[in-house]
């Protein structure tokens, strides 16, 4: 239970404090400590190629992305948290309501008998990925590609 | 070792926060920060659905969520690079031709 | 015969109506139109005759009948148009073409001076009116009856109002039109309850209760009281002598005005039956016998006492009738309208000689005016129930019937308006006839031949009417009671009136009771019309106000508001629509939000638990 327990917070905390962090470098560096908090979860849960792969691709390109997009738009001005008590309001009301709706959900579903896992095992996730799934795996890929060509696409100067 | 239902609160909760920044924040960045710790709270969730019923399914469709959302955020940012420059800000409230 | 007499009698004055509505040319033209009107009319009273001639042979049976469906209802027929020929209504057809027509013959002298088209316009409304009374008589059912009542309180309206340049005409049509029609609302009503009743406009009392029955007939009993001027919806009569005297002649004392006492005659099968509203009719009868005869008395105009006069005598058709005796009401109705039109008509060949309706600025005209001094007092005798003239017999049946049916005070009012009736009889013929000449300035003459002959022929029949048509009028009408004989009420009446021509004539020469005169003079001053006005500005008009403020700010109100909301709704609406980014992410996780809830909370309710 330690180990859950203290991801959980760490995970929250951090959350917390992206959402609420004024200055945007921070509220990102804070997001990387979540992403972090989530594959230490991933261990947890038996999903030692889930953890790795969440390391690499989120905090080391997500993370290095958004940090890019900050520096180069970067004003004075900006990343105030909230724009008036009355968004707040409404957001504190729609969080805490969905919040509310999922624990009470959760709270009144019979959960399946579960035999949860007890080693984790990347080559079955692999072999799920090469063999029952391949069709998306390739879908993905192609996804992939056409998402940078528009990154770079949608990024470019218009005079060049 | 915590039961199903407590990673299920935990990644319920992780949702509810990045649902209040989605609504909250007033820059885009910040905007897309609050979606990724929803999608990370799916993730989650799946992760521990698939570890519960004891085979890998869940693990993997939580990694087709993140390439999906790494590509997500890469053509997001270029929108806003973009965006800060038409209109000389990042800031939500300034994009406002879609009446 | 079957088909044509009748068709005759109504389609001869439709199709001379038509025509001249139709050809100004010829209406304008004035005498032509006059010639082509006289003939129709006469034709029509031919056919008439005819009628009447056979029927005298039949009794009370129905000698023809034409029936065509209008207004169908299922298999069977809600009311058909058509005519009914039997007893009670072939004498009528001969007594309204017949004075139709002496009138109209009238007219022609009396309206030398009018302008041709005048004259034209004149007759049409006169062929009309022929029509409008011949399909009221000869009416199958209530509901043509009720047409044919419309239109010739539409030819009222327009004869009275014929010099409508005059103001006073005018006001007088439309006061005329306007009581009417309000006492016609209760005579709609009575026919549409008959209607519910029946399912139809017949007049078999068969199946409706009593309670039914006396509200039928208590409903077209006032608008009968408006027709037939009873009280107190008599305003409109003495106004209506602003027509010209012939009009007055016809419809207002002969004819129309007796529309009402023939409508309870033809539904007599209804009226025999309803307890209450005969005992209604007995009573507004004698009063206004009474109080119509004392207002004439007090009158100087020689039309409005006429018409006073006819008020007074309508009353006491339909005090007869209240007591039941319905040969006798009818009889008087015949009788009245002869020695009335003549009035009348003499009245005319009076003014047209003198120039003035005032009475005491005539006299002395017997010497003047031999012919029309005959004929005029030949006239006032029978009105007064003189014998031998026909109006003592038919007021004599009257006289008898209330006092067969032992209507104790009805017949002291009764017989008390005889008193008064000579009185007042007595005292214009001696103010017109004899005495010395008031109005040194007129050259009273007699009139053209065209007005003579039409009043010697009424003269006559007032003259012969009572002993020669009594036995066949009541053959027709199948009512063989009240054989006429000298009763003690005979003689009783016969005093009375002659006592009262005399105390008429001591009027006349200034011997009128002081003290009467303030009650005369309020009544002159009318206040029945202040009250009728009052009521019309208080009452109807405010209503009328209050109900378009209604209909104005809470009918109209309700709807605009209900159109104002749309409006402010779609403003508030609109709101949602910023075209703020942050503010459309917004609003996508609250809708979505607003979906999960929204679904839990039915699943809750209509499924069970979650």
């Amino acid at each position: 239970m330690i180990p859950f327990y203290l991801t959980a917070a760490a995970m929250l905390v951090s959350a917390i404090m992206v959402v609420r962090s004024t200055d945007l470098v921070r509220a990102v560096l804070w997001l990387s400590v979540v992403l972090g908090a989530t594959a230490v979860a991933f261990i947890q849960l038996k999903a030692d190629l889930l953890a790795v792969i969440q390391v690499m691709l989120y905090t080391g390109g997500v993370i290095t992305l958004m940090l890019f997009a900050v520096l180069l738009t970067w004003r004075r001005d900006e990343g105030k948290p909230a724009a008036g008590r009355h968004r707040q309001g409404i957001g504190a009301l729609l969080a805490l309501g969905t919040a509310g709706l999922f624990v009470a959900a959760i709270s009144r579903t019979e959960l399946p008998e579960h035999t949860p896992l007890v080693e984790s095992d990347s080559a079955a996730v692999g072999a799920l990925f090469l063999q029952q799934h391949v069709v998306a795996f390739e879908a993905l890929s192609v996804l992939l590609l056409a998402a940078m060509i528009g990154a770079i696409v949608l990024a470019r100067r218009s005079d060049a | 070792m915590a039961g199903l239902e407590m990673w299920l609160y935990l990644s319920a909760l992780l949702f509810a926060i990045g649902l209040y920044g989605v609504i909250t924040r007033r820059s885009a960045v910040a905007l897309l920060l609050s979606i990724e710790l929803m999608v990370n709270a799916v993730n989650i969730n799946f992760a521990a659905f698939g570890w519960s019923r004891g085979d890998y399914t869940g693990q993997m469709i939580a990694l087709f969520a993140v390439a999906l959302t790494v590509a997500e955020v890469a053509v997001g940012l270029a929108i806003l690079i973009q965006l800060s420059r038409t209109h000389k800000s990042t800031e939500l409230n300034v994009a406002t031709e879609l009446k | 015969m079957g088909t044509e007499m009748p068709f005759l009698v109504l389609a001869l004055p439709t199709l001379a109506f038509i025509i001249l509505a139709l050809v100004p040319q010829l209406r304008r033209s004035g005498k032509p139109a006059a010639y082509l009107v006289i003939i129709s009319s006469a034709a029509s009273l031919w056919a008439a005759v005819k009628l009447l001639v056979n029927q005298l042979s039949l009794g009370d049976e129905v000698q023809s009948e034409f029936l065509i469906r209008w207004l169908p209802n299922g298999g069977d027929s809600l009311t058909d148009v058509g005519w009914l020929i039997d007893g009670t209504s072939a004498p009528m057809l001969v007594v309204v073409g017949l004075v139709a027509l002496c009138v109209q013959v009238y007219s022609l002298g009396y309206l030398d001076e009018e302008s041709p088209e005048g004259l034209g316009r004149y007759f049409t409304w006169h062929a009309l009116f022929v029509f409008s009374m011949q399909s009221l008589v000869l009416a199958p059912n209530l509901l043509q009856l009720f047409m044919g009542w419309e239109l010739v309180g539409l030819c009222s309206y327009l004869l009275i109002g014929f010099w409508w340049q005059k103001p006073e005409a005018a006001r007088a049509s439309v006061k005329a039109f306007w009581v009417t029609k309000a006492a016609d609302g209760g005579l709609l009503l009575g026919l549409i309850i008959l209607m519910g009743a029946t399912g139809g406009t017949g007049w078999n009392p068969e199946g409706i209760s009593s309670g039914t029955l006396n509200a039928i007939t208590l409903l077209l009993f006032v608008g009968v009281m408006g027709k037939s001027a009873q009280m107190p919806l008599h305003i409109w009569l003495p106004d209506a002598m602003q027509g010209p005297t012939p009009v007055s002649a016809l419809l207002h004392a002969a004819t129309m005005v007796a529309a009402g006492v023939f409508l309870i005659v033809r539904g007599w099968p209804l009226f025999e039956v309803s307890s209450l509203t005969l005992s209604v009719m007995l009573w507004v009868g004698c009063i206004t016998a009474f109080c119509a005869a004392v207002f004439a008395l007090l009158q100087d105009d020689v039309k409005k006492m006429l018409a006073f006069s006819t008020c007074s005598q309508l009353g006491y058709m339909i005090a007869a009738l209240g007591a039941g005796g319905m040969a006798a009401g009818y009889f008087h109705l015949t009788t009245h309208a002869f020695f009335k039109a003549l009035l009348f008509l003499g009245a005319g060949s009076l003014i047209h000689a003198v120039g003035t309706n005032s009475m005491s600025k005539m006299g002395g005209l017997a010497k003047k005016m031999p012919f029309t001094f005959v004929l005029f007092t030949m006239g006032s005798l029978a009105l007064a129930g003189i014998f031998p003239f026909a109006g003592f017999y038919s007021k004599d049946l009257v006289l008898e019937t209330l006092e067969h049916g032992h209507h104790t005070i009805p017949l002291v009012l009764a017989m008390g308006g005889v008193v008064v009736t000579a009185t007042y009889v007595g005292k214009s013929l001696t103010l017109i006839f004899f005495g010395s000449n008031n109005s040194p300035d007129a050259h009273p003459h007699e009139g053209p031949i065209t007005m003579l002959v039409p009043m010697a022929l009424l003269g006559s029949l007032t003259l012969g009417a009572g002993f020669l048509l009594l036995k066949p009028f009541q053959s027709l009408l199948g009512n063989d009671d009240a054989v006429f004989h000298f009763t003690t009420l005979g003689y009783i009446g016969l005093g009375l009136a002659v006592l009262g021509l005399a105390v008429g004539n001591w009027v006349a020469k200034g011997g009128s009771v002081k003290a009467l005169k303030p009650m005369g003079d309020f009544i002159l001053s009318s206040p029945l019309d202040r009250l009728y006005v009052t009521i019309w500005r208080r009452v109807l008009l405010a209503g009328g106000k209050g109900m378009a403020w209604v209909d104005r700010y809470l009918v109209d109100g309700a709807m605009n508001a209900l159109g104002w909301l749309f409006v402010i709704l779609g403003n508030k609406a609109k709101t949602i629509q910023t075209s703020r980014v942050d503010n459309y992410a917004t609003t996508v996780v609250a809708g979505a939000a607003a979906i999960c809830l929204s679904s839990i909370v039915l699943w809750t309710l209509f499924v069970g638990a979650v």
